[in-house]
């Protein structure tokens, strides 16, 4: 008992250790610097729950993530879904999308405000440009790894296009797309982000940015906390949807493959 | 054999009718949003490859370089230490967590108000932010390493440093370079928005810059630029990463077939 | 049981002193009441040039011996002791051969580099250190696949790399856990007579842990009886099977066939 509450133990004091070096280093050395103290950070958060402007930013962020990664998923799957179908098109399309994936949507950013201005509808296309290469392309590699003997069989046994699709290919796809999903899930809040603070689209990014701007450091540190948190309940999220969704397939996969 | 050289065909052949159609089609452009394909090569010449090679281009690079280095170093040395000391492990874990969550660009600002608009506030956002991928990735990786493997080296007596060096490394060299390859990621974006937020130096600020001033054709030679470097970036770490993990490349695709 | 309380070893004892000695040695995992004891009071001495083997049903307890010999786990109660000196980490001269040859290679390294690892801190002049490596590789018949990784070799062969590994060494003493467990039936011949080949090159004292009664006999000059949970030494069978050991001539002795039935009775008596 008392073994297994040494690491808790320790933790706590970990957590406590780094609070209390920020508390001291910005009220001792750094004092009336940049750097607020941990309280008056923590002072400012409370003040940022009480606040109705924060939480319609902070909904206005999980919509445009949300609403972004919805519409990422289902073109993925679709496009995915035709582009493995067809051997020719997944030729034709893989230098191309090989040359994408690797491209941030940070890199197009000022395309895009240049069309839509620092609007909801641009950091939405942000988002959905930035999920949907990459779902696009596990669903490609989970349409292609469908196993050729039971697609052999399934065609044997007389089922139609739509039928294999939906019986055999989809589901052989399923980890893929899972895996896919579950990257995708916390890089559509990154991007929801970034589209704000850089590109002025609604929501905490641009809270973050306009706080900075003003030299409001202590309610920046408390956004930034605020970030830190919803950036982990994305990630908890997606990878226990994951789990919950995809625990019964026996090729489920913990690693991206790559 | 005929069916092979046609998806070879269609797969070099489609990337150049793509930017042959994007060509033709811009060609009349008069829409400010697209200029034509040869005006933004033009610029792209003019701006990239003379005007601003050293003041911007090699700006970007080396912060993107050299932030990167020193992430991956921090990263993985930090992640030995946490990994291989209990009690470094269960005092770090929550924060780097903690941290890891918040996106890396929301980190940018807080090192603005520290730091100012130089470029070591480009060096340490670039440098910090990419830390945690590796740094994750590096504990996980030595915490999986086998059992057997350290059962092994402390049979054979090997030093503490061989253990290190020649079985803990490499045995979560796999791990430790997917981490690495997702930090290269995280030290692009952030080094394009540490230079669009707070400078008037390097790619990413002369692009936002084009783009604030309506320069349509200078903000697309930019974003060629960003992306060759993205990809071009992502492309030599996989060739280093599949000579140096020839060893896991080889062991994996023996045992798919 | 008169056969128990025998004292054991007393025949040999007196012929070879014990290199590798046992005494009262228990393991427990766990403390209060989920203690678990896997290892209850051990004791039996294996002499300088002997093969011994250690035979019991799975799941007994003997790869938690091996560690506790190995200096790998602390013992609960009692001692193993190498010349009297008793084993508190790795000794340093031991080698020990796992069980599982596909984890206890390493991936990275090609066969050479595997067989070389462990002679890196021994400092030997690269002259010395090539001949080591090539007679092991060699001993083990692996001489032409001393560039290959062990991912590209079979099962036996990578069993061979890891008993190359601990050739190279020239540990006085060598112990191997269930080594050809997972080897066809072919190559399990091969193994173990590589097994007697190099007591007799070597000069090594060699411990095995094996399940297959058979094989303890084929190999041994002594065979330890283990019994179920918790792991206790039923008996010492002294094996007397004429030198050299054959395949073929050997298992068809009537001896061979009496003392491994006496063997297999006493495992499958109840406890």
């Amino acid at each position: 008992m008392n073994k297994n509450l040494r690491p808790l133990l320790v933790s706590a004091g970990g957590m406590l250790a780094a609070l209390a070096l920020w508390q001291v280093t910005a009220t001792g050395p750094m004092a009336g610097g940049p750097l607020p103290s941990a309280a008056a950070t923590f002072v400012q958060l409370a003040g940022l729950v009480a606040n109705e402007a924060f939480w319609a930013a902070l909904a206005e962020t999980l919509v445009i993530s949300l609403a972004g990664l919805t519409s990422a998923a289902v073109v993925g799957v679709v496009t995915g879904v035709l582009i493995g179908s067809f051997e020719p098109v997944r030729y034709a399309t893989l230098a191309v999308l090989e040359f994408l994936k690797p491209i941030p949507p940070i890199v197009i950013l000022p395309l895009v405000v240049l069309i839509f201005g620092p609007t909801t509808q641009m950091s939405w296309f942000l988002v959905f440009f930035g999920c949907v290469l990459p779902i696009i392309m596990q669903t490609v590699s989970g349409v292609h790894d469908a196993d050729p003997v039971t697609l052999d069989t399934a065609r044997s046994y007389g089922l139609g296009r739509t039928e294999i699709l939906a019986r055999v290919t989809l589901p052989s796809a399923m980890p893929f797309i899972g895996t896919a999903m579950r990257v995708a899930a916390p890089a559509a809040l990154v991007i929801t982000v970034v589209a704000g603070l850089l590109g002025g689209g609604p929501g905490l990014g641009l809270s973050i940015y306009q706080a900075q701007a003003a030299g409001d450091y202590p309610v920046l540190y408390a956004y930034v906390v605020v970030l830190g948190v919803l950036g982990l309940s994305f990630q908890g999220a997606s990878r226990l949807a994951e789990r919950r969704l995809l625990h019964w397939h026996a090729s489920y996969r913990e690693v991206l493959p790559a | 054999m005929n069916r092979k050289l046609t998806n070879w065909a269609l797969g070099v052949g489609t990337p150049f009718l793509l930017v042959a159609a994007w060509w033709m089609f811009s060609e009349n452009s008069t829409n400010t949003f697209f200029p034509p394909l040869g005006m933004i090569l033009e610029r792209f010449q003019a701006l990239w490859l003379f005007e601003h090679f050293e003041s911007d281009v090699m700006l970007s690079l080396r912060n993107l370089v050299v932030g990167y280095a020193l992430a991956t170093v921090i990263g993985v040395g930090l992640g030995f230490v946490t990994a291989l000391m209990p009690v470094a492990r269960w005092a770090l874990d929550p924060l780097i967590h903690f941290l890891r969550g918040i996106p890396p660009v929301a980190l940018v600002p807080i090192f603005i108000s520290l730091i100012g608009f130089g470029i070591e506030m480009r060096l340490v956002s670039i440098t910090l932010a990419a830390m945690f991928p590796t740094l994750i990735a590096t504990v996980d990786g030595i915490r999986s390493v086998d059992s057997t493997l350290k059962d092994v080296s402390s049979v054979y007596r090997l030093t503490r440093a061989e253990k290190l060096a020649q079985v803990y490394l490499p045995a979560a060299g796999p791990q430790i370079a997917s981490g690495m390859q997702v930090s290269l990621q995280v030290a692009f974006v952030v080094m394009i928005a540490s230079e669009m937020l707070g400078s008037s130096q390097g790619i990413g600020a002369m692009t936002l810059l084009a783009q604030q001033s309506f320069m349509t054709s200078d903000m697309w030679a930019g974003i060629l630029l960003l992306g060759v470097i993205g990809f071009g970036a992502n492309l030599v770490f996989e060739v280093i990463k599949n000579k140096v993990l020839a060893w896991y490349v080889g062991s994996k695709r023996l045992a798919r077939s | 049981m008169k056969l128990q309380e025998k004292p054991v070893t007393v025949n040999n004892a007196a012929a070879v002193p014990p290199r590798l000695e046992v005494t009262a040695l228990s393991k427990t995992y766990g403390s209060g009441p989920s203690a678990k004891c896997v290892i209850e009071d051990l004791t039996f001495t294996i002499g300088t040039g002997e093969v011994v083997c250690i035979v019991g049903p799975s799941g007994v307890g003997k790869t938690t011996l091996l560690k506790c010999l190995a200096g790998l786990q602390p013992a609960t109660s009692g001692t193993a002791a190498i010349d009297g000196r008793t084993i508190a980490g790795p000794p340093a001269e031991m080698a020990l051969v796992f069980q599982d040859y596909s984890r206890s290679l390493m991936p990275w390294l090609t066969v050479r580099k595997n067989v070389r690892l462990p002679l890196r801190h021994l400092r030997l002049p690269e002259a010395e250190l090539n001949q080591r490596i090539n007679t092991a590789l060699e001993a083990v018949g692996l001489a032409h696949a001393a560039n290959q990784y062990p991912w590209q070799l079979s099962g036996g062969m990578q069993q061979r790399v890891a008993i190359a590994r601990a050739l190279a060494y020239r540990p006085e003493i060598l112990i191997m856990d269930e080594p050809f467990a997972s080897v066809d039936a072919q190559t399990r011949f091969e193994l173990e007579d590589l097994c007697l080949k190099i007591r007799e090159d070597f000069g090594m004292t060699i411990l095995v842990v094996t399940h297959d009664i058979d094989e303890a006999v084929y190999l041994s000059d002594r065979v330890v009886v283990l019994g179920a949970k918790p792991a206790r030494v039923l008996d010492v069978v002294d094996i007397d099977l004429p030198a050299p050991r054959d395949q073929i001539s050997t298992r068809a002795l009537p001896e061979f066939a009496e003392q491994r039935t006496m063997v297999l009775s006493m495992i499958r008596k109840p406890a």
